[in-house]
């Protein structure tokens, strides 16, 4: 089979999706975990489940794993249904959140585990987690036991272990939640790495959205058991559907008001913070009067102490707090109404010419093409 | 640390000589040369000598070490099961009542346990012997060995199954390969200590033994009653040996397996 490699698989009608959840639905007594949701991951994707504690991610994430059965629904496989299938029995692997390792048994046992139980032969097994701990750089470590390892090091075993049958599927389970945020954002790289060389189907469930947007083809958001949003980390970025998903990822201004039309300078939208209306370039098709909102992420809020030379979306207001990161710095200013909105401006100049200070007071401006328009 | 101050030193060689000083006294004695169990004769071992010419009291030795080894593996695989299962379900109806039930052995007096074991054989017909004490055993030391198992599978991660089975270990296979060789030092434990209590239980087997079943504490607890002569006090002693390597053994055990976990 040719199959020609695209990017963005999804987009494709010709393509066929590798794993299929269709219509699952889990509810443990009365409470529904996973509600009627629908999902289509196609082959070498790295697709991240995103969402609060509690949202069900897990739940899914052990649904296709095997060890929670459908209430309703079924999930497919390169087309062969499994809901069915023993958790034993799936050519799906998963990494598990608390890694659990086995304690009793040195790295490279662990990692020829899953290997033994398929009965094939010694050589092989030795061959297959020698490559393993290669992969993972782990090879002075083979015959020390889990409890001699670090963090970092148990990571990786138990991605090895994982890996090792080479599975159609890895799932895993918030990998990189017990790390440090050094060696978290170090190995986010090495797992796109990995997941590159081995041409394995990823789907990864984790509550951090920077973690998401770094490794992931696509992101699902979910929540109440419900998927929001599916779609590229940019677009989530830049293009949430609702309220709710501009919330969840990133830190977002929003601005609340009512729906006024449409003139040549785009969206009309009269704010209820200012009073006045307010610009964003995308268009919309609801009724003049209705409620909608502008999203505007705070890097793209630019602050100064001068009247910015344009004609719309000027905000004057007060510096209440300054978050100084080094590369960037937060500033927190209250409008005249006293709502507070958030901007991020890096620090180019190291000197002290555009110094803002506490109490400082200053305008808030953005291209009406930065604002994002959202209808719930 | 802190260095032990004199109200500390007083109190503990107080409480540890209320302890052990009938004990002490108990070793001390056996090892006398005089027949007269009060008075000092001089240092010597012939008490144990005649302990292996008294047919009586090493056919109650070899019947309680028998029944000690038949109830306490037997306790062990039950209390095991228990145990597994109590942790293992979660929370289902009636799981308080049920493992209630399991401990309640723990604190019922021991007369009540015997009395009713008893009045179980009686009424279905079971010749009081070497079975009966066995049976009664390993329902009451069963209750200790499911705590020490429930308390071990508490801490363990159900997620080291899952990843078994994930790896494509049959359910079985997995109980075998790795649920086992894990909590196996707290089986081991259990066991020691099923073994110790059986050991010497005197209340529950004078209860439920029969003629030709005789224990070694129910051996002593009537020797002495004809007077005690420094050849009870060789077998306590020798009993004393036993239960307390029992239970060092079985509390080393548990807490290498604590520093292990502290570590991993």
């Amino acid at each position: 089979m040719t199959e020609t490699t695209t990017t963005e698989p999804w987009l494709d009608s010709n393509q066929k999706p590798y794993i299929q959840i269709v219509n699952a639905t889990k509810k443990f007594g009365n409470f529904t975990a996973i509600d009627n949701l629908s999902l289509d991951i196609y082959k070498n994707e790295f697709f991240s489940l995103l969402g609060p504690s509690g949202c069900g991610k897990t739940t899914l994430l052990r649904m296709l794993a095997g060890f929670e059965r459908f209430t309703e629904g079924r999930v497919l496989v390169d087309g062969e249904d499994i809901s069915e299938i023993p958790p034993h029995l799936r050519p799906i692997n998963m990494m598990f959140q608390s890694y659990a390792l086995f304690p009793h048994l040195t790295v490279e046992k662990n990692i020829a585990f899953g290997l033994q139980q398929d009965k094939l032969p010694d050589n092989i097994i030795n061959q297959r987690v020698e490559e393993m701990l290669e992969l993972v750089e782990l090879t002075d470590f083979a015959k020390r036991k889990p409890r001699q390892l670090s963090g970092g090091q148990s990571q990786r075993v138990a991605l090895a272990r994982s890996l090792a049958k080479q599975p159609k599927l890895l799932l895993l389970d918030e990998p990189l939640g017990a790390l440090d945020k050094r060696l978290r954002e170090q190995t986010q790289f090495e797992l796109m790495d990995i997941q590159e060389k081995l041409e394995v189907t990823f789907v990864i469930v984790t509550h951090d959205q920077e973690e998401a947007m770094t490794v992931s083809s696509r992101i699902g958001v979910m929540d109440s058991g419900k998927l929001i949003q599916v779609a590229t980390p940019t677009q989530i970025y830049e293009a949430p559907i609702n309220r709710e998903v501009a919330d969840f990822i990133g830190d977002v201004n929003i601005f609340k008001g009512i729906y006024k039309g449409q003139d040549e300078k785009g969206t009309q939208l009269l704010s209820e913070d200012s009073k006045s209306i307010i610009y964003a370039t995308q268009k919309v098709d609801v009724p003049v009067g209705n409620r909608i909102w502008f999203a505007l992420r705070p890097e793209k809020l630019e602050i100064s102490k001068k009247l910015p030379e344009v004609d719309c979306n000027i905000l004057k207001g007060k510096i209440e707090d300054i978050g100084y990161g080094g590369s960037f710095s937060t500033y927190h200013v209250k409008l005249e109404n006293g709502r507070q909105l958030t901007a991020i401006r890096a620090n180019r100049e190291r000197t002290a010419e555009h110094h803002l200070t506490w109490g400082d007071e200053v305008y808030l401006h953005w291209v009406p093409h930065s604002a994002v328009v959202l209808l719930s | 640390m802190k260095k032990f101050g004199n109200f500390n030193i007083a109190a503990l060689v107080i409480g540890f000589s209320f302890l052990y000083i009938p004990i002490i006294l108990l070793i001390l004695f056996s090892f006398n040369e005089s027949r007269l169990v009060t008075v000092w004769g001089g240092f010597s071992t012939k008490w144990y000598g005649e302990l292996m010419h008294n047919q009586g009291i090493k056919d109650a030795a070899w019947v309680t070490i028998k029944v000690a080894f038949i109830s306490s593996t037997v306790a062990t695989l039950l209390g095991t099961i228990a145990g597994i299962v109590m942790t293992r379900f979660g929370n289902f109806r009636g799981r308080t009542l049920f493992s209630g039930m399991i401990y309640a052995p723990m604190v019922m007096p021991e007369v009540i346990i015997g009395l009713s074991t008893l009045l179980m054989f009686v009424s279905l017909a079971i010749d009081r012997g070497v079975l009966t004490v066995t049976l009664a055993h390993i329902t009451f030391s069963m209750c200790y060995v499911a705590v020490i198992i429930q308390s071990r599978m508490s801490s363990y991660d159900d997620s080291i199954t899952e990843a078994a089975l994930d790896l494509g270990c049959t359910p079985f296979r997995t109980f075998m390969l790795i649920t086992f060789p894990i909590i196996l030092p707290a089986i081991v434990s259990g066991w020691l200590l099923a073994f110790t209590l059986s050991l010497d239980d005197l209340v529950i087997a004078s209860f439920t033994s029969g003629p030709g079943s005789t224990t070694l504490p129910i051996k002593i607890y009537s020797m002495v009653r004809l007077g005690v002569t420094p050849e009870i006090n060789a077998v306590s002693t020798i009993l004393v040996g036993l239960v307390t390597v029992g239970v060092v053994t079985a509390s080393l055990i548990g807490k290498r397996q604590k520093q292990q976990l502290a570590q991993s």
